[in-house]
């Protein structure tokens, strides 16, 4: 077995007249742990959204561990956690309702179930909050919920898209140990951000996208050089005329 | 004054970039329709009697109930928008006020205030003149009370009670509206308006016209103190409604289909917004059916548990639209049915209380026990199955929860097509009611099991349809539930006539009105005409023949003027329609033939 965690092959997306995606390819080898960095509109959602089955795409494939997500969801689905940003929770239960009913809707046994919601709660430290509604929560603790409901079913790749962005520096590091376990563990994860600190402190992979391409792609070292990856990144996506004018009547 | 002229230009800019499109076509045909209406107001000024402050006052409920059943009426200028700005309320209330000016609806209105002008040259110049101010002041006190009502149920839907004492008396009075042939033949039979319809706010504007200029006065104090309370609720707005919090179930289910249902169940329970809904279909049931009695006609009342299964299935008839890109888990945990488990959790929140209320209703009038139990049975399994299926096909994009802001009652920006898409569905679930309601009419008693028969089949077939929708289509009901738009032009429609270019609600809408326009047009409106001219009054459901003799051929001609606007707007929307896509064929054409000449000039 060879097959790659994840394996993307020309998939390409147009909302109108904007080109968002325009045939990306990208391996994410087993046991990587991959970042994707972008700007803001680059196409980094779109490219996982395609990439997990939540967002059609207008042509290419992409294959978790050798599964087509479009023509065989179900084992592909089995496979891959999922972490999407800014999408809605069932927001009227609490996080242990979501996540038991979550579990036994991928037909988990409620035993099974109750013991790892347990642990992901306590773990994540949101067993706290236990008889608060998702609807009720910050938005660092619906990033945990949401990483809580990847992890649950034991998948082997996880995609996060912007696990960071507004969780505390004290949640965020609890996130940060909980995924080099899970690569340690010999789990696959691919990670969007626009934060390349971040990327270069975690991930052994980087992909770089720009206006719906992708601009570099490889193991760290190799795609940031003998450069920071913020430089790199700066080059590769032609920003280099960063903007001098300060405000007038500041 | 610079806040109030900046937020009326505000309100100016955001209405001439929506003019355009499908927005524009829908205000065009509103606006059709209002100025008739305001036409048939003034016309009442020139009749004797109370008539037209009975008017009035159906404009004033109108301005209070509208914005209920609409999603909390006219939120273009939001005032979150301006809560970082640190104004103080009176300041902002009053700058929103002035915006809310801006508008189709104000402008209708006050054209519908012009019979005070027309009341008041009756009276001499004395009373035309105050007929001016009269008619701004009656505007300030119908748009004032609208937003009160709004800010109030905004308010009260912050809590479970609120939540259910507000829909409840919604549903009041949306079934005393409903039913207000009740009410004109109760008064007509009486020969006049009841006294003190002319002492409403919404009368005084006519008082005053009439020479009792207090009631100038009274308007001005009334609209200070409106203003007053609208500034003060708006401060209040800020935060989110709370939900409840107290005790939670312990969790039973052990399986994927269990975990649907309860999941879902624990939704009804908890969401206040299906609070709201589940007790007005509750009030429009009974009240629909009983107000009849007020002129002695018991025949109706077996007819509120058959009624509120229906409003309760318009209710929720955008169920996946409202809870908004939650979808995403569906669509990643497939396998189990996201379907089956809504319907069995809609039955179990609905079918208690219909049959409830089919039994009780019907044991107290002695009613059509047949009828009515066929019908229930029936409309439970219609409603089970077309609101899964509608809710799939024709969803409409809703406000992700945790974002639905001040405002609880708006659960989708595009409150139009919500509202047409709840009024379809009234009209489709009595279908799946018709053929055992005709075994029940023609062989009694057989009709329960035909009810029993179709309601299942509508059950099964429909919610079948529904989640082959839901699994071919889901990550694209995704990106329309993300973006608000439907992933643009891909596939050629499959419908037969309906040109490409009308969305499923206006495909939806022109359906309804040209099946349905007959209804207003003949048997009420051009029958009604002709049984008045017979001289055959107190016809059965004919209204023309119930109301008072000056009013018997208006009535008759505003159902057939609703009728051909019925045609007119359903005609309307398919032509533009197809001309819209005529164009879009043309440009397709033109690229091809430029891309065309491009190649082969690249070629020679």
């Amino acid at each position: 077995m060879t097959e790659h965690a994840l394996e993307i092959r020309g998939l390409a997306k147009t909302f109108g007249e904007n080109v968002a995606v325009d045939h990306v390819d990208l391996i994410v080898p087993r046991g990587s742990f991959y970042g994707l960095v972008g700007q803001n509109g680059a196409g980094k959602t779109t490219t996982l959204s395609m990439a997990v089955g939540l967002l059609r795409p207008d042509a290419g494939t992409a294959r978790i561990f050798g599964s087509d997500v479009w023509a065989d969801p179900a084992t592909a689905k089995q496979l891959v956690g999922v972490l999407p940003d800014g999408m809605a929770m069932p927001e009227r239960l609490t996080g242990r309702e979501v996540l038991t009913y979550l579990g036994l809707l991928r037909g988990m046994s409620k035993e099974v179930v109750a013991e790892r919601a347990e642990e992901l709660l306590s773990v994540l430290e949101l067993d706290a909050a236990e008889k608060t509604l998702v609807i009720e929560y910050s938005t660092g603790m619906r990033k945990k919920i949401g990483l809580a409901t990847a992890l649950l079913h034991a998948p082997k790749l996880l995609v996060l898209d912007e696990p960071f962005e507004a969780v505390d520096p004290v949640s965020a590091a609890t996130i940060k140990m909980i995924l080099r376990g899970f690569v340690a563990g010999g789990g696959s994860i691919v990670l969007s951000s626009h934060v390349m600190a971040l990327v270069e402190q975690l991930c052994d992979h980087v992909g770089v996208i720009d206006k719906g391409r992708v601009a570099a792609a490889g193991p760290l070292d190799e795609v940031r050089g003998v450069a920071t990856l913020e430089d790199r990144f700066v080059e590769l996506v032609g920003a280099g005329t960063v903007t001098t004018k300060g405000l007038s009547w500041l | 004054m610079a806040v109030a002229m900046t937020m009326a230009r505000m309100k100016i800019a955001i209405l001439r970039h929506s003019m355009s499109g499908q927005q524009g076509g829908m205000m065009a045909s509103a606006g059709v329709l209002g100025v008739l209406l305001a036409g048939g107001t003034i016309f009442l000024a020139f009749l004797d009697g109370d008539w037209l402050t009975a008017g009035y006052a159906v404009w004033m409920l109108g301005w209070i109930i509208g914005p209920v059943f609409s999603g909390g009426g006219d939120e273009t200028l939001r005032p979150e928008f301006f809560s970082p700005l640190g104004m103080r309320p009176q300041r902002m209330a009053a700058g929103l006020l002035v915006a809310a000016f801006v508008g189709l609806a104000p402008a209708i209105s006050l054209l519908a205030l012009a019979g005070l002008v027309v009341a008041g040259a009756r009276e001499g110049v004395a009373g035309a003149l105050v007929a001016v101010p009269a008619m701004v002041l009656q505007l300030a006190v119908f748009v004032l009370l609208s937003k009160v009502t709004v800010a109030l149920l905004g308010l009260a839907l912050g809590s479970r009670a609120g939540a259910i004492g507000a829909g409840l008396i919604n549903g009041v009075i949306l079934a005393f509206l409903g039913q207000i042939w009740v009410f004109m033949a109760a008064f007509g039979q009486g020969g006049q308006i009841p006294a003190f319809v002319r002492y409403l706010p919404s009368g005084w504007g006519l008082l005053a016209v009439q020479g009792d200029y207090v009631a100038l006065a009274a308007m001005a104090v009334l609209i200070v103190l409106l203003l007053a309370a609208w500034a003060a609720l708006l401060a209040r707005r800020a935060g989110t409604n709370r939900p409840s919090t107290r005790g939670r179930r312990p969790m039973r289910a052990t399986t994927a289909n269990g975990a649907v249902v309860a999941k879902e169940l624990r939704t009804w329970t908890r969401d206040l917004v299906r609070s709201h809904q589940l007790a007005f279909a509750l009030s429009y049931g009974v009240f629909f059916a009983v107000t009849p009695l007020l002129v002695g006609i018991p025949g109706m009342v077996p007819l509120a548990g058959p009624i509120f299964i229906m409003m309760a299935a318009a209710m929720t008839s955008n169920a996946y639209g409202a809870d908004g890109t939650a979808h995403w888990l569906t669509l990643m945990t497939p396998g189990a049915s996201d379907v089956r488990g809504r319907q069995l959790a809609w039955l179990v929140a609905v079918s208690p209380i219909a049959l409830g209320l089919a039994v009780v209703c019907t044991a107290a009038v002695n009613g059509p026990w047949a009828l009515v139990m066929s019908a229930t049975f029936a409309l439970l399994g219609g409603g089970v199955g077309l609101v899964a299926l509608i809710s799939v096909v024709g969803l409409v994009p809703g406000i992700d929860p945790r974002n639905r802001g001040g405002n609880p009652l708006r659960t989708s920006d595009d409150d139009g097509s919500a509202t047409g898409m709840a009024y379809l569905m009234l009209f489709l679930v009595a279908l799946t009611a018709a053929p055992a309601v005709a075994v029940a009419v023609w062989f009694g008693w057989w009709g329960v099991p035909a009810g029993l028969v179709t309601g299942a089949l509508c059950w099964w077939g429909f919610g079948l349809l529904a989640e082959r929708r839901l699994a071919a289509d889901g990550p694209d009901l995704l990106h329309v539930m993300r973006t608000g738009r439907r992933p643009g032009g891909e596939k050629s429609s499959s419908s037969f006539t309906m040109p490409d270019s009308l969305s499923k609600t206006q495909r939806m809408i022109v359906m309804v009105c040209l099946s349905l326009g007959a209804i207003p047009l003949i048997p009420q409106g051009i029958l009604g005409a002709v049984f008045v001219a017979n001289g055959q009054l107190g016809h059965s459901w004919f209204l023309a023949t119930h109301v008072q003799p000056a009013l018997r051929y208006p009535v008759a001609i505003a159902f057939m003027l609703l009728g051909a606007g019925m045609y007119a707007l359903g005609g309307w929307l398919w032509l533009r329609a197809r001309k819209a896509d005529e164009q879009a064929g043309k440009k397709a054409a033109e690229k091809t033939e430029a891309d065309g000449l491009r190649a082969g000039a690249a070629a020679g």
